[in-house]
């Protein structure tokens, strides 16, 4: 979505947020499930809050639609404070993991239903309804209950139910996580333009980092409650602020060891794993003799037999296994010390001329460009 | 849908007090009659029988004070003591309690795992046929065995006739009566628990038993048994703590040798008129109850949710 | 891998024998033409035709179909309010007694029950009869009912009416509009065991009943205890007869609303 938003609001002090949660706390009992949490999403915005189970995304969400009380802070939807505002008078739709449809109600009867909780009139309620089944495909299915659809198709009807009342923010609280794996790529896609034809702020929950990278134009990083980091999907990928999301996002390499300063080439990093200086082109400010990290995406380490005519940043191990994936494979590289990493390489060519297999002695070798440097 | 109309305080005081009225309909009536009513019955069993209407003494007596005296008095219960008859009757009720609750665990279990392990479209009928008499009178199924065991009954014509027996069997107004028909009688509460438990019971666990070398015996002893522990138990519950009370079953089948404590309430109730001595009967009983109970409670609320 | 074997077959056969024989010659000798109970004289069906000239069984059977419809219509409603608050009002205070007094009146032996109601309605000084019964058979039944409708709502899910609220129901609207037609087949069963739980009791009826407000269970109690005889027999089986109907009907509308479903 990065892409389609064609300005950054949040870059622009300009631009007033839409949604703005104000210092959320939520306690249950003695355990914190929400710290402190302060976060402005903008309009038009897909946001994804992402994390492990158990990290606080879904209570998150459940403030946002009522279900969960702040026990401090609050929130703000087009300026105007709705934190003590009951769910059922809120300008703001959920749709459900669970999809939560009404059993006893034919599909359509789902899809008016928040209508008729507005006193329409009919017409204009068939009328919505149609128009919601005709966007999610489903105008053949009209009269089903929901014990007779598929998986696919509940997903969709919950879909058009939750967006039918035209709501100022969509909450979607793992949306896609009962489809199987095309159907949710599939899925993933649809859910982006349905979300850019209709102009909703939507605000989804997720543990799923591909699909929050693939339909957010923001994503938020969340552990024990709190934010680690908000960015965009690229900027979490390829500039993580700290070990967590690097680690959390993808896979990841990561070097420990002591900052020796900068030089031509870049910051200095003497390796625990090599005993010798590796280097990232990213600057840090911190005092040299400091304990600093590398983090290095597989993708970005070259592997080869031959030794790489570079200056730096080479590494020898011999390949422990091999993960083939179709369009690339996996290697775990040992190290001479015992330390495994991880490297991805496309298949280009069919033919084993630059055939790795196990036991291989091989290179490691990356750019001081593609590592990104973490101070913690 | 306009959210400056809605005045947010007066919302969450009617949701806060609305919540507390729902929640106080089916609270209060239990309290007051489910509740209540025993801590009268505690009060009753510490007062004196006198002949009067209600026949007993007063608990608070209003003299001349502005503090009523309390005339609170363990006669009842002492006499429980001092009488063996009540003494026999609760060991004689725990005994027949415990033994016909482990007459209707074997019984219930092979019905129950018969039941379970039946062909699928046989199950639910099965299960009808266990449940039609759990809802059929208590007192009409207890009346159906007189006609078959009496002396002259059904079951000693059928065994004089074939010529097994020559003699009529004495069945009736024993212990054995009282057996029989508290097996019948509570079989179905022992059985519904025991299928629902076996009925979930995943078949492959036997088979990685069997697929490990453990034979079918065996399986049934080290993986049925223990993993339907829950289903036994509130079963086991279901049958014990009634029974000991059971007054209709001791009085219909069984002999006036036949000792139950809830036959000896109803008696000092009914036909001596005794309220403090029944109270004190009910009281004891309770005492004895009130852990099986709680772990009844406990069991189900943990089978619920 | 332990297939349904000779010992199933056998279990089956000899503990449904146990558990309907009885049943089944107490109905066989309604029909006997003969007095005594152990003689078959011939089919008759003059016993039933006596029960009409009862007017003892007639007035009790008149009280009890009152007592055991009025205590379970109020025994659903509240069974069912107990029900809903203990699968969705979370913790509130006290909740650990209310549950208590819900589980415990299921396995707490009658006659305490029975003694416990008649002091209480004697130390307030209500009078015994229709009334009583049918406070003391509306305390037990709706425990059931409560543990039925409990069931119920804990295996359906809570975002159901949560998606509800969040389309803009209120919460009273939620309940009529979604939560009551999704457990409407628990509260019909409910009822259902209400009624006959109300119609069998015998020794709750018989603690809390005074003169006039005799229950066919203690007419029934009185006859046995003056010996077997065919009234008896056809009076069970009316009684029998009504409850097999009852529970057949109420199980066969509940398949057919699963296959319905189950149905694509």
């Amino acid at each position: 979505m990065t892409e389609t938003t064609t300005t950054e609001p949040w870059l622009d002090s300009n631009q007033k947020p839409y949604i703005q949660i104000v210092n959320a706390t939520k306690k249950f009992g003695n355990f914190t499930a929400i710290d402190n949490l302060s976060l402005d999403i903008y309009k038009n915005e897909f946001f994804s809050l992402l994390g492990p189970s158990g990290c606080g995304k879904t209570t998150l969400l459940r403030m946002l639609a009522g279900f969960e009380r702040f026990t401090e802070g609050r929130v703000l939807v087009d300026g105007e404070d709705i934190s003590e505002i009951p769910p059922h008078l809120r300008p703001i739709n959920m749709m459900f993991q669970s999809y939560a449809l009404f059993p006893h109600l034919t599909v359509e009867k789902n899809i008016a239903f928040g209508l008729q909780q507005d006193k329409l009139p009919d017409n204009i309620i068939n009328q919505r309804v149609e128009e919601m089944l005709e966007l999610v495909e489903l105008t053949d299915f009209a009269k089903r209950k929901p014990r007779q659809l598929s998986g696919g198709q509940s997903q969709r009807v919950a879909l058009a139910r939750s967006l039918a009342k035209q709501p100022k923010l969509l909450l979607l609280d793992e949306p896609l996580g009962a489809l199987d794996k095309r159907l949710r790529e599939q899925t993933q896609f649809e859910l982006m333009d349905i979300q850019e034809k209709l102009e909703v702020t939507f605000v989804i929950v997720t543990h799923d980092q591909e699909e929050a990278m693939t339909v957010s134009s923001r994503i938020g990083v969340m552990d024990s409650g709190k934010l680690i980091q908000v960015a965009t999907p690229t900027q979490i990928y390829e500039a993580p602020i700290n070990r967590e999301v690097a680690d959390f996002i993808g896979d990841v390499n990561i070097f420990k060891g002591i900052y020796k300063g900068q030089d031509e080439k870049g910051t200095q990093l003497l390796s625990e794993d090599s005993k010798s200086i590796i280097y990232a082109t990213q600057k840090v400010d911190v005092p040299v003799g400091n304990r600093i990290w590398f983090a290095l995406r597989p993708e970005k380490l070259e592997i080869s037999k031959k030794l790489p005519e570079v200056d730096c940043n080479i590494l020898k191990g011999k390949i422990e296994d091999i993960g083939y994936g179709g369009s690339f494979s996996t290697y775990h590289v040992k190290l001479e010390n015992g330390r495994q990493l991880t490297a991805i390489r496309a298949n280009r060519e069919r033919t084993a001329e630059h055939h790795l297999t196990w036991g291989d002695e091989v290179y490691l070798h990356w750019v001081p460009h593609s590592a990104v440097v973490l101070l913690s | 849908m306009n959210i400056k109309e809605i005045q947010v305080p007066s919302f969450l005081r009617r949701a806060f007090n609305g919540r507390n009225a729902i929640i106080s309909i089916p609270y209060l009536w239990l309290l007051f009659l489910f509740l209540f009513p025993f801590i009268i019955v505690l009060k009753i069993s510490l007062a004196q029988p006198v002949i009067a209407m209600p026949p007993y003494t007063d608990l608070l007596k209003w003299g001349e004070s502005w503090w009523p005296t309390i005339q609170a008095s363990l006669d009842s219960y002492l006499f429980l003591f001092s009488d063996s008859l009540y003494i026999h009757a609760y060991l004689s009720s725990l005994k027949i309690a415990i033994i016909s609750t482990i007459l209707t665990l074997i019984i219930g279990y092979s019905i129950a795992y018969s039941v379970a392990r039946a062909p699928t479209r046989w199950r639910g009928i099965l299960l009808m046929l266990v449940i039609l008499p759990f809802w059929t009178s208590f007192l009409i199924r207890v009346y159906a065995w007189i006609g078959i065991l009496k002396t002259e009954g059904l079951l000693n014509l059928a065994l004089t006739t074939i010529g097994i027996i020559d003699k009529p069997l004495i069945i009736m107004n024993t212990d054995l009566a009282v057996y029989i028909g508290i097996v019948y009688s509570y079989l179905p509460f022992m059985i519904l628990p025991l299928y629902a438990n076996l009925e979930k019971m995943d078949m492959s666990l036997l088979e990685a038993a069997a697929d490990l070398g453990c034979r079918p015996l065996k399986t049934f002893w080290t993986v049925t048994i223990p993993l339907s522990l829950p289903g036994i138990l509130a079963g086991c519950f279901l049958v014990f703590i009634p029974v000991m009370g059971e007054f209709v079953i001791p009085d219909l089948l069984g002999g006036s040798q036949t000792l139950m404590i809830g036959k000896v309430l109803w008696g000092e109730f009914f036909y001596n008129r005794d309220w403090p001595v029944a109270s004190a009967v009910a009281i004891i009983l309770l005492a004895i109850l009130v852990v099986p109970i709680m772990f009844y409670q406990k069991s189900q609320e943990k089978a619920i949710s | 891998m332990k297939k349904f074997g000779n010992f199933n077959i056998a279990a089956l056969v000899i503990g449904f024998s146990f558990l309907y024989i009885p049943i089944i010659l107490l109905i066989l000798f309604s029909f006997n033409e003969s007095r005594l109970v152990t003689v078959w004289g011939g089919f008759s069906t003059k016993w039933y035709g006596e029960l009409m000239h009862n007017q003892g069984i007639k007035d009790a059977a008149w009280v009890t179909i009152k007592v055991a419809f009025i205590s379970s219509t109020v025994a659903t409603l509240l069974g069912t309010i107990a029900g809903i608050v203990m699968t969705r009002f979370g913790n509130f205070r006290g909740r650990t007694l209310f549950s208590g007094m819900i589980y415990a009146p299921m396995v707490m032996p009658e006659v305490i029950i029975g003694l416990s109601t008649l002091l209480m309605f004697v130390s307030l000084a209500i009078d015994r009869g229709v009334l009583t019964v049918t406070l003391a058979h509306i305390t037990f039944s709706m425990c059931y009912v409560a543990v039925i409708i409990q069931s119920r709502m804990s295996s359906y899910d809570d975002s159901i009416t949560e998606a509800a609220l969040d389309l803009g129901c209120t919460p009273f609207r939620t309940f009529m509009l979604i939560t009551f037609p999704i457990i409407l087949p628990a509260i019909v069963s409910g009822w259902l065991l209400a009624f006959t739980l109300s119609l069998d009791d015998l020794v709750i009826a018989s603690f809390t009943s005074g003169p006039g407000s005799t229950t066919l269970p203690i007419k029934i109690y009185s006859m046995v205890r003056l010996g077997v005889t065919p009234e008896i027999n056809a009076v069970s089986t009316i009684l029998v007869g009504l409850v097999t109907v009852g529970v057949v009907t109420a199980s066969l509308i509940g398949k057919r609303q699963k296959q319905q479903l189950a149905q694509s």
